[in-house]
């Protein structure tokens, strides 16, 4: 379908773009892989887009003072292939390599995604098990939000009115560390019916470091501080990984749908836990 | 689709039933809706503009009061539809006096646990192509919705004790 009538901008610069956005009812365009079908479908009609695809500042990739900071309209496929990121945030770069399909990740952005705030989008994972931060602009100035933060309820985030993602703010890697993200994929969409990220690091063969985020399974993304608490200490054997995995769903409201429902989604939380840490242990170097 | 959960108040049970049959209090909670119009006993009309993400949908629909029993339990219906689609659904909301341990609190301990079970359809394009999320989604407004009650519940002046 053809979307209603809309002004378009293009802007060049982040504070055009800013001052353009804080003007009131401009609704930012990324990548356009979650916007553009909702406005054919004529369910979004912004009555005006401001592209930010055009702002080199917002294409970046840099490594500054111990992270990686990987600009709002860096596409999935470039975080997936960047050297710097392969390197020094592999995790980040397997979550993106496992986003939708080819034409998503070459289109899509790491702002985009994490704005729109799909339960059931990849990143939420990888970023909270990253404990990664996100530098939010407007107008007005800048600030700086954790993951936990930013990401507020189903599609919704901190972002207010006027402010957009300008960055994602990832630690490097400590050396020694294996990481894992397995997704239960939704065949059609391509969306993570489950996910979930893993960091673990070892010392005197006890897991002293460990890390776990999950998507899909709940109305936004979250770190899985019970499984982590049951792993943390032990060998890392394959029954603590089963053991410290089956409470990955303990007092979650799961989400449901045609596709999986709730309980099937937590069965499903267990498995998918239960392998991302069986295989960032194995991948411990 | 099934809809069920439970939300505590930090009123008297006879308050929050009082608070849940007023339609200007309704009105103010639910997201997106300012205005119910009476269009018969306990039958009002109303317009919500749900935004979620970017998708704007305006409904135009009717919400009913049936099955009172204060103030124990009340059943309501709602159903609306608008360019993007179509809802409909009803439940039972069922009040029992519960204790608050939160500071929300205004008077002691005293609270009220409003247990919600109900059906809801919902059709159109946006069920067609938001099937993913309209669980998540309805949980959603029903959480604001709930939220927002327990802010006005907190900070409505108390009728005065007899």
């Amino acid at each position: 379908m053809i979307p209603q009538n809309f002004e378009y901008s293009a802007p060049n610069t982040l504070s055009e773009a800013l001052a353009l956005l804080s003007s009131g009812n401009a609704k930012v365009l990324a990548g356009g892989m979650s916007l553009i079908p909702l406005m054919k479908l004529r369910l979004a009609a912004p009555e005006h887009l401001v592209d930010l695809g055009r702002v080199p500042d917002l294409k970046a990739i840099r490594e500054e003072g111990g992270s990686v900071r990987i600009g709002a309209t860096v596409t999935h496929y470039e975080i997936e292939s960047s050297p710097l990121i392969r390197a020094k945030c592999p995790l980040l770069a397997e979550a993106a390599s496992n986003i939708g399909d080819v034409q998503v990740r070459n289109m899509g952005t790491i702002g985009g995604s994490i704005a729109h705030a799909d339960p059931a989008a990849d990143y939420p994972a990888s970023l909270l098990a990253l404990e990664a931060q996100v530098r939010i602009a407007s107008a007005k100035g800048e600030r700086t939000a954790r993951i936990e933060e930013f990401l507020v309820d189903a599609l919704s985030t901190a972002l207010e009115p006027g402010e957009i993602v300008r960055e994602v703010i990832v630690p490097i890697e400590t050396a020694g560390t294996g990481v894992s993200y397995q997704k239960m994929v939704q065949p059609a969409s391509g969306f993570a019916i489950v996910g979930a990220a893993v960091r673990v690091r070892k010392s005197g063969g006890k897991v002293a470091f460990v890390r776990v985020g999950i998507t899909g399974l709940a109305a936004k993304g979250f770190r899985a501080a019970a499984v982590e608490k049951l792993i943390e200490g032990t060998a890392g054997s394959a029954a603590d990984v089963q053991k410290a995995a089956n409470v990955v769903a303990d007092g979650v409201d799961a989400n449901s749908d045609l596709s999986a429902s709730a309980a099937y989604r937590r069965q499903m939380a267990k498995v998918y836990t239960a392998r991302a840490l069986t295989q960032a242990l194995a991948r411990i170097s | 689709m099934k809809i069920g959960g439970s939300y505590t108040l930090p009123v008297a049970r006879d308050r929050a039933y009082q608070l849940l049959q007023d339609p200007e209090v309704l009105a103010r909670c639910m997201p997106g809706t300012d205005h119910l119009s009476k269009v018969g006993p306990d039958e009002y009309e109303m317009k919500m503009k749900v935004v979620i993400s970017a998708v704007q949908g305006l409904f135009a629909g009717k919400v009913r009061i049936t099955d009172q029993k204060p103030p124990e339990q009340f059943r309501l219906a709602v159903e609306g539809s608008g360019k993007v689609g179509f809802m409909k659904g009803g439940g039972l909301l069922t009040l029992a006096p519960a204790t608050v341990t939160t500071g929300m609190s205004i008077r002691g301990s005293e609270g009220t646990e409003v247990r919600y079970e109900g059906d809801a359809q919902v059709g159109g394009t946006i069920a067609g192509v938001g099937q993913r999320l309209l669980d998540t989604t309805a949980k959603m407004i029903i959480k604001k919705f709930f939220e927002k009650l327990a802010e006005v519940a907190a900070a409505a002046p108390q009728p005065a004790a007899t």
